[in-house]
């Protein structure tokens, strides 16, 4: 019999312990007692969910496994501590380990009282619905006088208590046995058939048929046409699969697709309705059983990568290229990260193509003040080329051409520029000169080899990404970020490289140190081991994690605690952690990047009406406009920051035809939601953004005047389009959203991983958005991708060089010894 | 008067420091209610020093400055959550600020019994020897369905939740009055 032990304090040297502990011992004939600790839970808080953290996880699913717990509390004001209250609350909130389990409950106190008063309260406590234990009754063990119980070899001294105890406890085993005859009750009954049902999809609702025999759901089958391929596949093959198999509703969400797979949970839930059973009852079923094994898997290769975006399979493939054994391990169902929800055109500098299309207006005016820019303002390891830009732009500007100019210089000092920022403690920072310096000399090969790969770029625009200062954006065909993900992955697979899934890398290994492989855990719970000499870490950041940024953030004057986030929920740092696990620095952590014009709860950025920058009016919540709307990010961000967070971008119905994001059909379905607002006046348009009606019309007719007057003197807006005059009016709620973590790893040009004394950390190397010191302060839009295709190759090329030389170090020191 | 609120739950979004944030405002007229968080009270592990941490310090001190406590307490699992739990142990073993205090209880709760049975255990807690405080006697003030018990601006809808929540205030001035002469 296999019992858990709660330690009910976290109090170091207490009776409480001492009593589990005695237990453990004196009935190690009857049963295993594991004893578990309270003491590193943090104070339980609704809003600030730790359920899926490795120790709650762990313990819950000890208890779910235990044949009985044993809970020994002591007494506190009259009740049980609150350190024990909290992992109760914990336990109760989402993942519910005590439901129908056997509990036992015991306790001391140094009071005559024996903890009665809290033992009568921790019953009541474990009978609550979050915890529902079924708790052995009678029994009552109360220790009192606890300081003199115990002998120093930490046995009770009085055999009248010992004999009780002893009496207790039988009567507790017996119990575990009744207990598990009550559980096995609740067999279903359904009127057998099958019935179909409507599951959510990401596209709208999914038919799906449900088939019950009497006692058993049987089979569960959707019919996916009409949905994207992608992580929601998964949902469909896993869900149903879990579901049957162990005839259970309470079913795990696939990472990265909870809204879907909450679909096919609530679809069956409603089939088993109309089947006439209580769905309820599958609910609160256990989990279906993972058949873990105790045995890790074990993997060798030459070369193994951490992520699989951009970076991950860019380092994968060129690793596969110089014949390496490669396997790649991503913690998410499917590979593609962040650098599938990308809109897809990547900065290159590529003069030859980009000389063949006209300037457009005002891109002289740009290049003449960047030239303009006077030598104080330049860093000085950037001087020379700054001064050899100088000339290059000098040339062009005096030739009187009239095609789009552009040259790795150009490309070199915007990325400087745009990168330099100061934080709020007046500490100033900029990028890396080898890493700009290797980008920009680098970028385009990235695009080359990509071609070569099969990713195909339109050749008839040159793009300029939002927030990259220049158009040389090299844009997918089709399928935006999805066309480097699909060939990329196609083609790893071709070249006989390994892609595991679904297992997340939990630990790095290091001998003598040298990386020799990593550790993760699949999603079974089984433990994963990749043996080789070279890890390449390219999980992305950690804009998913809002309280790292919060913790490192040095630039932004608050980050909201219920920020949303542009990201896919993986990028919560976890290469962050690995590396300086193994003794990284970091470098620039505490600049990030918000997208200011997000949906206020999913952080997404196609919602509402998204127009061009000329025709966003900004107002805040008293109906005011507060920026300059054509202002950079991070100004804009800042200045939603200051006027609370939650503004409105209106429009009205000309303005809504600029929209590049949506349709009539989309437009309707938000307004039917509430996620964005739509009137017939500009009155009534306030009155549902609860903003004072004559307020924003006094707003709006300024700033048409300004529209009219191709100037705005209050925020100095200067590139208008629309003026909002015709009804129906819109209001689109925007909040920003924490969109991109420049900090990272530091990273020498040739992506060595390196530890603060400035050291290469052998075998380690690390690029894409899990490094930092290249975007600095601020990432030009655009930039990201050819950083993650350009360091994800040079990282593969210097850990295979690398691989080859320790190879032959390796033999060569073998043959010595001989 | 002159009242301290202590808002019983850490969490964002809580009725029930809605509640005693209505009670500041209702009864802003003839009562000074400064209203306490405990989110930042560190965890109580029976440290060895009896000095209360600059957060228990904080609140002992509201406390002691004020003629009656109000407290908030939502229901966890059928009593009294951890954090406020977690802070009248601190109150207990440091600065024993409560001791003879008169204390008002309410709480509120989503559900319909208003959590009846933590208000029964926080009042068994705050009478213990260790506390020591004055729990106003033979009144409960239980708000439940407290979702639905304010509108956007924080203000009460039931017209007989609030008279009911002046009356209590009321018994509860001249439980404070009648123990100040002692
Ligand atoms: C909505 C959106 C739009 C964007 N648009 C653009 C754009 O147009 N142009 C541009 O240049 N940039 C853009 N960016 C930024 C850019 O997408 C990212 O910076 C870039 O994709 C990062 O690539 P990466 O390979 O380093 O990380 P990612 O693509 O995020 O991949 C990291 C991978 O690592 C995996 N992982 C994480 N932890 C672990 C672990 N412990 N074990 C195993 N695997 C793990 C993750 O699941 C993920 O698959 C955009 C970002 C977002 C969010
Ligand atoms: C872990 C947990 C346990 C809960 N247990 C109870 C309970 O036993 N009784 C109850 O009425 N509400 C319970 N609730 C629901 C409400 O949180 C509770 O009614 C609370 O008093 C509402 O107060 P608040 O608005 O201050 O959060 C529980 C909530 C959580 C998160």
């Amino acid at each position: 019999m296999k019992i858990i032990g709660v330690i009910g304090t976290n109090s170091a040297n207490s009776a409480t312990r001492k009593l589990l502990e005695y237990m453990q011992q004196h009935f190690k004939q009857q049963a295993e007692i594991e004893l578990l600790e309270i003491t590193d839970y943090p104070l339980f808080n609704e809003s600030d969910d730790q359920s899926e953290s490795a120790l709650l996880t762990g313990d819950a699913k000890k208890i779910e496994a235990a044949d009985g717990v044993i809970i020994s509390t002591s007494e506190h004001n009259r009740m049980i501590p609150s350190s024990l209250k909290s992992f109760l609350e914990w336990m109760s909130f989402k993942l519910h380990p005590f439901n129908n389990k056997p509990v036992m409950v015991v306790g001391s106190s140094v009071t005559k009282q024996g903890s009665a008063s809290a033992q009568l309260a921790l019953r009541q406590t474990l009978d609550a619905p979050g915890l529902g234990a079924i708790v052995l009754p009678g029994n009552e063990f109360l220790l009192s006088s606890s300081a003199a119980a115990f002998d120093e070899n930490g046995a009770l001294k009085d055999q009248g208590t010992i004999d009780f105890l002893g009496t207790c406890f039988k009567n507790f085993l017996q119990f575990v046995k009744v207990a598990d005859v009550l559980n096995g009750v609740d067999e279903m009954n359904f009127e057998p058939g099958t019935y179909s049902v409507m599951a959510s999809g990401h596209n709208g609702k999914v038919p799906m048929k449900v088939t019950f025999s009497e006692n058993r759901i049987e089979n569960i089958e959707i019919d996916t046409e009409g949905e994207t391929t992608g992580i929601a596949d998964t949902v469909w093959e896993r869900m149903p699969q879990q579901i049957i198999d162990g005839q259970t509703l309470n079913v795990d969400a696939v990472s990265g697709a909870s809204d879907t797979s909450r679909g096919v949970l609530t679809g069956v839930a409603e089939a088993v309705s109309l089947a006439g059973a209580d769905p309820d009852v599958l609910k609160k079923r256990p989990k279906p059983a993972k058949n873990v094994a105790d045995e890790p898997v074990e993997y060798e290769a030459d070369v193994v990568v951490v992520g699989g975006g951009g970076t991950g399979l860019s380092a994968a493939a060129t690793s596969l290229q110089a014949g390496k054994k490669t396997i790649l391990v991503e913690k998410f169902p499917a590979v593609g990260g962040n650098t599938i929800r990308t809109g897809g055109p990547m900065n290159a500098a590529d003069p030859e193509w980009q000389n063949t299309f006209d300037a457009l207006p005002g891109e002289a005016a740009t290049l003449k003040s960047l030239m303009e820019t006077p030598d104080e303002k330049i860093d000085p390891e950037y001087l020379e080329d700054f001064h050899a830009l100088q000339g290059q732009l000098k040339e062009y500007l005096d030739s009187d051409k009239h095609f789009l100019f552009d040259s790795k210089l150009l490309h070199e000092i915007q990325t400087y520029l745009g990168g330099k920022r100061q934080d709020l403690s007046g500490n100033d920072i900029h990028g890396d000169y080898n890493l700009v310096k290797t980008l920009v000399d680098n970028a385009l090969d990235s695009v080359k080899w990509l071609q070569n790969i099969g990713v195909r770029f339109d050749p008839n625009e040159v793009t300029m990404p939002v927030g990259a200062k220049w158009r040389r954006g090299h844009k997918p065909l089709e399928n935006q970020g999805y066309e480097y993900i699909s060939n990329l992955q196609r083609y790893v697979k071709e070249e006989g490289g390994q892609i595991i899934t679904d297992t997340r890398v939990k630990k790095l290994l290091q001998q003598d140190g040298k990386l020799v492989g990593l550790e993760a855990e699949n999603f079974d719970g089984q433990k994963v081991i990749v043996h080789a000499s070279s890890v390449i870490l390219a999980s992305g950041g950690f804009a998913a994690n809002t309280k790292m940024v919060q913790q490192y953030n040095t630039y932004w004057t608050k980050v909201d605690d219920d920020i949303a986030t542009s990201n896919s929920p993986a990028m919560t740092g976890d290469g962050i952690k690995l590396g300086t696990d193994v003794g990284a620095d970091l470098v620039g952590m505490g600049f990030s990047q918000m997208m200011p014009v997000s949906d206020p709860v999913t952080g997404e950025l196609f919602s509402g009406l998204q127009v061009p920058p000329a025709n966003f009016v900004m107002v805040n919540n008293k109906g005011d406009r507060f920026v300059d709307e054509y202002e950079s990010r991070d100004v804009l961000s800042q200045a939603a920051i200051d006027n609370g967070g939650l503004f409105y971008l209106i429009a009205d119905d000309n303005i809504k035809a600029t929209a590049y994001n949506t349709s009539q059909e989309k437009i309707d379905e938000q307004v039917a939601a509430g996620t964005l607002f739509r009137d017939d006046t500009l009155e009534g348009l306030a009155a549902q953004i609860k903003v004072d009606p004559a307020e924003l019309v006094q707003t709006i007719k300024n700033y048409n005047s300004y529209v009219d007057a191709g100037k705005d003197p209050e925020f100095g807006k200067d590139v208008f389009d629309l003026k909002v005059e015709k009804a129906p009016f819109y209001a689109t709620p925007r909040k920003p959203a924490l969109h991109h973590t420049m900090g990272g790893l530091k990273i020498d040009k040739q992506a060595h991983v390196l530890n603060e004394a400035g050291e290469k950390i052998t075998g380690l190397y690390a690029a894409g958005e899990v490094a930092g010191g290249l975007h600095a302060g601020n990432r030009l839009g655009g930039n990201s991708l050819a950083d993650i295709f350009t360091f994800g190759r040079i990282a593969a090329q210097t850990a295979v060089t690398e691989h080859e030389e320790l190879a032959t170090d390796a033999t060569t020191s073998a043959s010595h010894s001989e | 008067m002159n009242y301290t609120g202590i808002i019983g739950n850490n969490a964002r979004n809580s009725t029930n420091r809605t509640l005693l944030q209505y009670i500041q405002k209702h009864f802003g007229g003839s009562d000074q209610i400064t209203l306490c968080e405990i989110a930042d009270v560190p965890v109580f592990n029976k440290p060895e020093s009896h000095v209360a941490p600059p957060a228990v310090a904080k609140i002992a001190a509201a406390i002691e400055q004020a003629d009656g406590v109000i407290i908030a307490t939502p229901e966890y699992d059928h009593t009294v959550p951890a954090v406020l739990s977690n802070t009248l142990e601190w109150l207990a073993y440091t600065t024993e600020a409560l001791k003879d205090k008169p204390v008002f209880i309410v709480g509120a709760s989503y559900g319909a019994l208003g959590t009846s049975r933590a208000q029964g255990h926080l009042r068994i807690m705050l009478n213990g020897p260790d506390l020591g405080a004055r729990v106003l006697p033979g009144q409960e003030y239980l708000l439940g369905h407290s979702l639905q018990a304010f509108d956007e601006d924080g203000m009460m809808v039931v017209a007989e939740d609030i008279q009911s929540l002046e009356d209590h205030m009321k018994y509860f001035a001249e439980f404070v009055k009648s123990n100040q002469g002692k």
